[in-house]
């Protein structure tokens, strides 16, 4: 489903060059929930973005359901990641000035979706994420997890195959971070292929299988043990 | 998704409310003073009579000094007036000018006033389209039995009769009494086509009578008169019979063939009058259609080219403060475009919501230089009042509103164009780690 075969990324400056990626190569099948861990500069985010269309690469090939990303251009980039791709980022990055409908209704608006429909789709995911009564609040009169959950229910909106989180607990406190763990849980356990990327060990034990990337290479990989298996749809 | 992006505007308008008002200053300030340039251009220049001015000629004869190089009268003499005017050739003819004269009004609560008028022939009304209020103009009976009869502008009636219909009433003038047939409306048309001599931006006149009583009565011309050569002998008759330039002549001609044949008709005349010892000047004799005697005339003065130019660098500066302004606020959404991008938005939508977000900015600062625009001209007839004597005319009409919003969204967008291109081509990646 997602096949990354000898990627590199490289980051020219006039002075420098940094390899973010060295001959990287992945595949995630479908319904997996898959943690990425390293440290800082190791290549994680890098990763992520390519996987997410939002940062062409420099070598290697990358399949996304079976079509070369490489040869699509900027509408059909976008198109895919309208349709299959859903982003929570470690900030929320939800849009300060519109309420939680209209912070969940974007990745719809681009998909040119029917106003009924729409606003069917929204209010079912505020719900599943327990916020649709507060469907009219701005983002910041929300908690940091509150905010998570919003764009969690935005990332899911479209009813995506792929849900792409970079560090979705790096903003929250403990407790708050295992809430919406539990809830990528259970989103991947309706089938949902989830790639995580995390700096806390003790989330990456709950995925069923965590990569450690050092140096933009995979430097060990292996499945983790507390993680229940997803229910992959026929 | 119109409606979407210019909610996202608005929105975006009140998260940077500094920056965007700056913004819709900046394209007030520069369009405000294009359009009071363009305004003024626009009616000094606009052509008064658009449905028939390729019909209505003005008639110049060259019977000016021969001793000097100066352009040919734009006025005619009387003989030649009457002339052209009794031989009839054209589909329509008037001379025409102005005089001035006491009305005693029969209600004794007015005084007598002064008032400027307008001789003319029957023709006048029918060739200018005079719109009329109540009756009509003259027939040319009135005009060959030099009947007492008066038009009164829509002012004057208002004033003798307080706008009621007087088609009937009599009125003294000139000591005499005169049948009123018609009241116009309100007509004056700007630049004043047909007497530019007398200076194109006057108010019409307030009565019109059967041009020949002019002289019949010997009436107190108002208008310009000039004379290159010395009147031989005393009184009205010397006059008429000199070269001196007082009447201006205008004739209505359906098609090319008909110009073609005026203009034969006119040189022939002045080869016999030349042949009689008059026009020394080489032929030069010509018709002028309504445009094209207002381009000969200058009625545009070179001043307003100048202000052209001024307020349209006013606007540029305006303008380039506007792109730096909008490559700041556009570049400052880098995180929400990033986002965008990352939720579906493809360069192209983004483009187009930042072209609706650039037009709105551009469309709110057009309604405020509209508001500055007016106040604007209401100085500039303050500047102008004395000079031009009635400056009514200056004012935002339909066509310079719709012009102005339209330049203002246009003008902002264009100008936004660089910001715009710069925000659709972030690299999204790069803003979404660190929003």
């Amino acid at each position: 489903m997602l096949q990354m075969t000898q990627i590199s990324k490289v980051f020219r400056t006039d002075l420098v060059e940094t390899h973010a990626l060295r001959e990287f190569s992945l595949q995630v099948d479908e319904g997996e929930f898959v943690t990425i861990t390293g440290p800082s500069g190791c290549g994680k985010t890098t990763f992520l973005n390519i996987a997410g269309l939002l940062e062409t690469f420099t070598a290697g090939n990358y399949l996304l359901d079976g079509a070369d990303v490489s040869k699509l251009g900027d509408y059909q980039r976008a198109r895919l990641r309208n349709e299959k791709i859903g982003f929570i980022f470690q900030s929320f990055n939800l849009m300060p000035d519109l309420n939680l409908f209209d912070n969940v209704d974007v990745p719809l608006r681009y998909r040119g979706m029917k106003a009924a429909e729409r606003r069917e789709r929204i209010d079912a995911a505020l719900d599943s994420v327990g916020l649709l009564s507060r469907k009219k609040h701005i983002p910041s009169q929300l908690s940091g997890g509150q905010q998570q959950r919003v764009a969690i229910a935005r990332a899911l909106v479209g009813e995506p195959r792929f849900l792409l989180a970079d560090e979705p607990t790096g903003n929250l406190d403990s407790n708050t971070a295992m809430g919406v763990m539990e809830l990528l849980q259970e989103i991947n356990s309706t089938g949902t292929t989830i790639i995580m990327v995390t700096h806390d060990t003790e989330l990456a034990q709950k995925s069923r299988r965590n990569i450690h990337i050092l140096d933009g290479r995979i430097a060990e990989e292996g499945a983790s043990t507390s993680a229940e298996p997803a229910a992959v749809p026929a | 998704m119109f409606l979407y992006y210019l909610r996202l505007s608005a929105l975006s308008y009140r998260r940077n409310p500094i920056l965007s008002t700056l913004m819709v200053l900046a394209v007030a300030i520069g369009i405000s003073a294009y359009m009071i340039v363009f305004t003024l251009n626009y009616t000094m220049g606009g052509d008064p009579i658009p449905h028939k001015s390729g019909q209505l000629f003005h008639v110049q004869l060259d019977s000016g000094n021969p001793n000097t190089e100066a352009d040919p009268p734009v006025q005619l003499t009387y003989i030649d007036a009457m002339h052209l005017q009794e031989t009839s050739r054209a589909f329509r003819q008037t001379a025409t000018s102005k005089f001035s004269s006491i009305v005693e009004p029969a209600n004794p609560e007015i005084r007598p006033f002064s008032v400027i008028g307008r001789g003319a022939y029957a023709d006048f009304f029918s060739m200018f389209d005079v719109p009329f209020q109540y009756g009509s103009g003259w027939d040319s009976a009135a005009d060959r039995d030099l009947q007492q009869v008066v038009v009164l502008s829509a002012e004057l009636n208002e004033r003798l009769y307080g706008g009621a219909d007087s088609v009937g009433e009599t009125l003294e003038f000139d000591g005499d009494f005169w049948r009123v047939v018609g009241v116009m409306q309100e007509w004056n048309p700007v630049p004043k086509f047909y007497d530019i001599n007398n200076g194109p931006f006057d108010n019409g006149e307030e009565m019109y009578i059967p041009w020949r009583h002019l002289v019949a009565r010997d009436l107190p011309r108002a208008g310009n008169t000039n004379c290159w050569k010395s009147i031989e002998g005393t009184g009205l008759e010397a006059f008429l019979n000199s070269e001196c330039v007082w009447i201006q002549y205008w004739v209505e001609l359906r098609n090319a063939d008909e110009e073609a044949d005026y203009l034969a008709y006119l040189n022939n005349y002045v080869s016999e009058q030349k042949a009689l010892g008059r026009f020394e000047r080489p032929m030069n004799n010509a018709l002028f259609d309504v445009n094209e005697w207002l381009v000969k005339e200058e009625v545009l003065p070179e001043e307003t080219r100048i202000l052209s130019m001024l307020a349209a660098m006013l606007l540029a500066v305006c303008l380039l403060n506007t792109i730096g302004l909008l490559l700041a606020k556009f570049l400052g959404k880098s995180a929400e475009i990033g986002v965008r991008q990352a939720l579906g938005a493809h360069k192209g939508s983004l483009f187009i919501q930042h072209v609706i977000e650039a037009g709105f900015i551009g469309l709110l600062g057009g309604l405020l230089g509209l508001v500055l625009a007016g106040y604007g001209l209401e100085g500039v007839k303050l500047l102008l009042g004395n000079e031009l004597m009635v400056t009514d005319w200056i004012r935002l009409n339909v066509p310079v509103v719709i012009i102005t919003i339209l330049l203002a969204i246009v003008a902002t967008i264009v100008a936004g164009l660089y910001p715009i291109w710069r925000a659709c081509n972030i690299n999204p990646a790069m803003h979404l780690k660190t929003q």
